[in-house]
């Protein structure tokens, strides 16, 4: 056979879009060739074929890295000369351990210290304060003074080593700690890099840890952005965080547009204040999470940095660096199975994939126990590993914006773009962010499109290996790091009453009065006058409590989804089922079982608590929810008071050693011997044993379908009540 | 007889306030909203048990839509009178889905100050649990909370026309909560509630105080032409009888609340002086003897195993128009042994 092979590429017979189609409906169900491909939870139909009419008309496919509007990257050359930073976010319960953690990382080819502090801290209470018993050293540091600050960044040069703490409550005494402790290293205000938090709008609509309400949080925010632009030009004032929305159940068009409407407030807040924006723009960075939709979150990088380009445009900076967004990732811990955990390995690199391909400037990557405790040092070690791995192993850092060009990610970058365009000027017309997190509107959409989420599921539409489909005949343990609550606690309260006797006590008073008076009279920058109390040895505690005398605590507007569950999870098997369960439960005792879905101590997670309260009440239950930041004998009370059959609490910070006894006992003290209590969150295996003796009668952790504890509740119920 | 588990409870009830006496209230408002015939019998002696004790409270509805701010302006008011010595017991109806039954009671969460309040009382009940509307049940559950001794009972509804009309036939002053907002105030007239409110409170002055302050101009004169309400700088109305009033205040901001309470107690010691007070109770209990033999005979229809047996083909046969409606209904009532007209 003679070959017809000459020294040119063949050609080859036309097909177009139709002839494609024809095919393709061949092997389609039902031949149906236009919804083959995934509708999203943004409502966004991501199609099973691109082409190049899906680019056509876009403005912005053709454009450079370090040039507007910055699509591609906001540096000319990207990581071809410089990766990310590796940046883990972590924080051990006493300023000791903590300091341990992040020189020990350090050394082992970490970049950057990110700090997490315990929920105590969060609300601006000193470890000593009766509110936070069982919060001290929970999900973070205990921070109570500059001497533990000082403790925390000891052998760390401050100078050197940038610092990124995640904090929005106590914002102010935590900043001031930290410019005093680099202070007291001799190191100067303008030396310190890193980024502080310090994003309250968000805290209002997802994680809750706020001290003020909206409006006196925006001037403190207002304050350090003065403060920091003209004392500390190489620090981050604010991180404008869409992270928590997501993992709170926001979708990304809706994690992207209330980010990037919440900056648009801030930058309006310093204009306000009289700063320059060129002044002060530069200086904002973002924080976005990075969940397992691989494809719509490298769009989502790229859709932030042409929104934000365009949102800036309108201030007019004359410096383009004001146009550039800039922004920390980190993967999604709410994609985290308790169930299987070590598959949790490969969903942190596909999204540290995602995060790096769409371009952060630095990224955290989960520890694969983050789903049940904190990080032990094993699982630290692999999530920094996967991040080393992927900078100097893959060459994927050596090509810049690689996606580029591709008709799929293009046409998803402008999509988008648009689509959050759509909800920012929704926002817009309710007056900007801090009207629609006033009015809990946008708390609201959030909660809907979480109990939508978890629906999918629970219902098994949305597949999770290892959690409702390839599920395992046995879990084995996986080693999780304890913490000794009452132990940090002690320690800290020790430091305390040191720090109280030694202080010049009429100086610290009289920086405090200060404080209140300024906020009072609207008067003097918050964060200076923050510093030279904590230089004097004012506790965060004391600091948070001199504003609050003018400020008050923030209480939130609980507000509450109806139907939504009932309406994803669609018929699935065992619904009907179970409602007529409850239906003749009604009928045998005279009423509908009635539970109360609590939260207890600092901890602000409400997200599942929500989303558990909306499917009971849609199955048919009657629920109580409590306020947030209950205490044991706040709770006990409600629960006896509205005559609930059971009480569940819902614990994601750790707590629940201290807290769930506790809640037991008191209501035995108050007298109630019949209300049964359950446990949902995240709690370690090995804590199950603990939780059954005290008396718990269910646990609910991660990945348990929510009409299965819904039964699982409903018959220890029937069990309990009394004959009567 | 009381059942001794029963009168342990009355005990608890009657004795001085306490865990056990709070544990004791909520215990006997689940047994009144029960459902189960035997629940009713005991609820029924305890009732009687308690009637001695009942009465000496001063009750006060409020109802407005959501969103209007009823629980804050509860909270604030709960706070303010608690401070003044009273003993508070709020109790708050809250909707039931109507597709699953069930529903979310959010209420303490926004009364979060008060509801820890040694001399206060927060007892939010869905609505589907009163089978005979939502009046019957927390009418009971007011009696019920007297006998503990609380001296200030508030009752809250969410605004749905027909709840509110049954709060205000069980309460000594009904209040109706509006927002500064001319649209909803139209709303409210064309509903027929403004008839029935003794104090109308626009909330939310401090978010516009012009418009609380035309929402108050605008709700006077819509109640001096339905008659209502005569001028109201005429001192004279107000020395003998009260005449409905509109006020603003923001509930958020706690302004306001000492002004209500103040028109609160003149309502109470007009309506004293003239005897309406009595006579408006009086009212109500005869109201609420024929509401229960309504839903008493209603439910006595419902249960009786020969209507059972009927109903099924006859409610067929109106539906597809093979019989009369009201030849159908005779039927189904004679089944049950007695002639009707």
């Amino acid at each position: 056979m003679s070959s017809k092979e000459n020294n040119s590429w063949p050609s080859f017979p036309d097909a177009n879009l139709e002839t494609w189609k024809k095919s393709a409906q061949k092997s389609a169900p039902n031949g149906d060739v236009d919804s083959l491909g995934w509708k999203t939870p943004d409502g966004i139909h991501l199609k099973a074929l691109y082409t190049s009419s899906d680019v056509e008309g876009l403005n912005y496919t053709d454009t450079l890295p370090g040039f507007e509007p910055f699509v591609r990257g906001p540096q000319a050359t990207m990581y071809s000369v410089r990766p990310w930073t590796i940046r883990q976010y972590a924080g051990f319960s006493t300023a000791e351990e903590s300091n341990a953690f992040y020189r020990k990382a350090l050394d082992a080819g970490g970049q950057g210290v990110s700090v997490a502090f315990d929920l105590a801290t969060h609300r601006g209470y000193d470890s000593d304060h009766p509110r936070v018993t069982g919060d001290v050293g929970k999900a973070g540091v205990a921070i109570d003074s500059v001497e533990d600050m000082k403790i925390l960044f000891d052998g760390i040069p401050l100078d050197k080593v940038s610092v990124s703490m995640t904090m929005n409550g106590a914002v102010l005494p935590v900043l001031a700690g930290y410019i005093v402790a680099g202070e007291e290293q001799g190191v100067k205000q303008e030396q310190l890099s890193g980024t502080i938090q310090n994003d309250i709008l968000k805290e209002f609509m997802v994680r809750n840890t706020y001290i003020y309400p909206p409006e006196p949080s925006i001037r403190i925010i207002g304050d350090i952005i003065e403060y920091t632009a003209k004392h500390m030009p190489k620090f981050n004032s604010i991180s404008i965080s869409g992270y928590h929305m997501q993992e709170a159940g926001a979708n990304q068009v809706l994690e992207l547009a209330f980010t990037l409407a919440d900056g648009k407030e801030y930058v309006k807040t310093a204009l306000a204040k009289g700063l320059d924006v060129d002044g002060f723009a530069g200086r904002l960075s973002f924080f976005f999470a990075i969940g397992m939709n691989f494809y719509l979150e490298v769009a989502k990088l790229r859709s932030a940095r042409l929104l934000w380009w365009r949102i800036m445009k309108s201030f007019e900076p004359k410096n383009p660096k004001s146009l550039m967004l800039r922004t920390h990732c980190q993967t999604s811990g709410w994609s985290l199975t308790e169930q299987d955990p070590y598959n949790n390995v490969v969903r942190t690199t596909v999204e540290a994939m995602a995060a790096v391909f769409g371009g952060t400037q630095s990224l955290h990557t989960n520890s694969l126990d983050e789903a049940i405790a904190l990080p032990s040092e094993f699982s630290s070690r692999i999530a920094r590993n996967t991040q080393l791995i992927l900078q100097e192993e893959t060459h994927i850092p050596s090509v810049i914006d690689p996606w580029a060009g591709s008709y799929m990610m293009e046409n998803l970058t402008q999509e988008m773009a648009d689509k959050a365009w759509e909800i920012i000027q929704e926002v817009e017309a309710m007056g900007g962010m801090t009207k629609a997190v006033e009015s809990g509107w946008a708390k609201l959409k959030i909660e809907a499109a979480a109990a939508e989420k978890q629906a999918k599921i629970d219902s098994g539409s949305d597949v999770i290996v290892g959690v409702n489909k390839y599920k395992l005949g046995k879990e084995d343990l996986v080693d999780v790091l304890m913490i000794d609550n009452d132990k940090v606690r002690e320690g800290q309260v020790a430091r305390l009453k040191e720090i109280k006797v030694k202080r010049d006590s009429k100086k610290v008073e009289a920086a405090l009065e200060a404080l209140t008076k300024a906020a009072e009279d609207n008067s003097g920058n918050l964060l200076e006058l923050s510093v030279n109390a904590i230089r004097l040895r004012a506790t965060v505690g004391e600091v948070s409590d001199a504003l609050e005398k003018v400020y008050g605590r923030h209480r939130a507007d609980t507000q509450k989804v109806t139907g939504v569950y009932a309406a994803a999870y669609d018929s699935a098997e065992g619904w009907a089922k179970l409602q007529t369960e409850i239906a003749d439960f009604a009928k045998d005792f005279g009423r509908r079982p009635r539970v109360m879905i609590a939260k207890l101590g600092q901890d602000g997670h409400d997200r599942g608590a929500k989303v558990v309260a909306t499917a009971y009440a849609d199955l048919g239950f009657d629920v109580d929810i409590g306020p947030l930041f209950q205490t044991p004998e706040e709770c006990a009370r409600q629960a006896i008071e509205n005559d609930v059959h059971a009480l569940g609490v819902s614990t994601l910070a750790a707590g629940h050693k201290t807290l769930v006894p506790a809640i037991i006992a008191e209501l035995k003290r108050q007298g109630s011997d019949d209300i049964i209590v359950f446990v949902g969150g995240v709690i370690p295996r090995q804590d199950y044993e603990f939780l059954y003796e005290v008396g718990v009668k269910g646990i609910y952790g991660p990945g348990t379908p929510i009409p299965a504890s819904a039964k699982d509740v409903l018959e220890q119920i029937r069990k309990s009540v009394k004959p009567a | 007889m009381l059942e001794a588990a029963d009168q342990a409870l009355v005990n608890d009830l009657t004795g001085a306030p306490s865990l056990r006496q709070r544990r004791a209230l909520a215990k006997i408002i689940t047994l009144l909203e029960s459902t189960r015939l035997d629940h009713r019998h005991r609820a029924d002696d305890v009732l009687n048990s308690l009637l001695p004790k009942t009465g000496k409270s001063f009750r006060l509805g409020i109802s407005g839509v959501p969103g209007v701010g009823k629980s804050t302006l509860i909270e604030s008011l709960g706070l303010y009178l608690i401070e003044k010595g009273h003993r508070v017991a709020v109790l708050a109806i809250d909707p039931s889905s109507s597709i699953s039954g069930g529903s979310i009671l959010g209420d303490k969460t926004r009364m979060e100050r008060l509801s820890v309040l040694e001399h206060a009382f927060i007892r939010p009940s869905p609505s589907s649990c009163t089978l005979g509307g939502v009046a019957e049940k927390t009418r009971e559950a007011m009696l019920v909370a007297e006998a503990a001794g609380f001296d200030v009972i508030i009752v809250e509804t969410v605004g749905v026309g027909q709840s509110e009309i049954a709060v205000a036939g069980m309460t000594d002053m009904f209040l109706l909560m509006q927002l500064p907002n001319a649209g909803d105030d139209l709303q409210a007239i064309k509903k027929g509630v403004m008839e029935i409110a003794d104090l109308i409170v626009i909330n939310k002055v401090d978010i516009d105080p012009d418009a609380a302050m035309r929402a108050q101009l605008f709700i006077t004169s819509s109640l001096r032409l339905l008659g209502f309400q005569g001028n109201p700088d005429h001192a004279s109305h107000d020395k003998e009888f009260w005449h409905p009033q509109v006020m603003t205040l923001s509930a958020l901001e706690g302004n306001g609340v000492p002004e209500l309470w103040e028109k609160v107690s003149h309502f109470e010691s007009l309506q004293k002086a003239n005897g309406k007070f009595d006579s408006r109770r009086k009212e109500q209990s005869g109201a609420w003897m024929w509401d229960r033999i309504d839903a008493g005979l209603k439910n006595a229809f419902r249960s009786n195993e020969a209507v059972q047996a009927l109903l099924p083909s006859l409610a067929a046969q109106v539906n597809q128009g093979a019989m009369a409606a009201s030849v159908a209904a005779r039927r189904l009532l004679e089944a049950m042994g007695h002639e009707f007209f």
